[in-house]
């Protein structure tokens, strides 16, 4: 399966919509669409992963790499995740407490940006 | 049997052969996680081996080409455990026992190369990485079957 990224815009945030699976295969795509939101000045963005079936380490780091991106820039980065598949994986790493995690995207937009 | 096998036990139901290569990544899960669906074991445990299966690829791949050889994997269903074993070509045996970081440090870590094993250590019940004879690892992992709590695999 592969993975598709939709963009959207709610308010002064950039909302990433991720379906499929993200490995060593298809996480540079993720990477490149959150490389090209802070570089475009985003400084707010909620990672949707409730339509994501698979997670590993590469795509965690692609993650990890946009939040550092953006804190750099004094922005956020937040995770909506309640799939168990997907949260296990934060849990593994410890990077749980590294994300804001959310169980919406609603939830995620009523955080200030200095929350993440 | 099985590379790093002991006995009669472990003669593999499935044998994968690709090169240690991003796109052949999802395939080699795919397969591995059909095996887990013919018997109808828990959907944790799929989506464990799914994530070990990966991580392990993502391992090899880290490792580099190993000379143009290419990755085997093998896979088992036991009545109590699932076994895979990741034939390794590559470079890696050394990083690979050194074991975890003891802390992951969001900032300085280089996550193509670091998290993997990490994962799989803490994703596992059994590990064994085993350096082979001239060049590369085997990386052997066993997960248990446990009794079903949120359904069989269908996922």
């Amino acid at each position: 399966m592969d993975l598709e990224v939709e963009t959207q815009t709610r308010g002064d945030a950039s909302v990433l919509i991720l379906r499929g699976e993200i490995d060593v295969y298809t996480a540079p795509r993720l990477r490149q669409t959150i490389v090209d939101l802070v570089d475009g000045g985003a400084t707010r963005i909620v990672v949707d992963m409730e339509k994501v079936d698979f997670l590993d380490s590469t795509g965690l780091g692609v993650l990890v790499e946009g939040l550092k991106r953006i804190k750099n820039r004094e922005g956020s980065l937040a995770i909506v995740a309640t799939q168990d598949k997907i949260l296990k994986i934060f849990d593994i790493t410890g990077l749980n407490k590294a994300f804001a995690l959310h169980a919406s995207v609603d939830d995620a937009l009523k955080e200030p940006v200095s929350g993440a | 049997m099985m590379p790093g096998g002991n006995g009669a036990q472990d003669v593999p139901e499935l044998e994968l052969e690709f090169p240690p290569k991003p796109e052949f990544v999802g395939t080699a899960r795919h397969a591995v996680a059909a095996l887990i669906r013919l018997r109808d074991l828990p959907e944790d445990l799929l989506q464990d081996v799914k994530l070990a299966v990966s991580e392990a690829c993502t391992t090899a791949i880290a490792d580099g080409p190993g000379e143009g050889l290419p990755v085997r994997l093998f896979a088992s269903v036991e009545p109590d455990r699932v076994v895979l074993e990741m034939i390794d070509p590559g470079n890696g045996v050394e990083r690979a026992v050194e074991g975890p970081p003891t802390e992951i440090d969001t900032d300085e870590l280089p996550f193509d190369r670091v998290l993997s094993l990490p994962i799989i250590r803490g994703l596992v019940d059994e590990v064994a990485i085993t350096p082979l004879e001239g060049k590369g690892m085997s990386l052997r992992m066993v997960l248990s079957v446990r009794p079903d709590t949120d359904g069989t695999a269908d996922a």
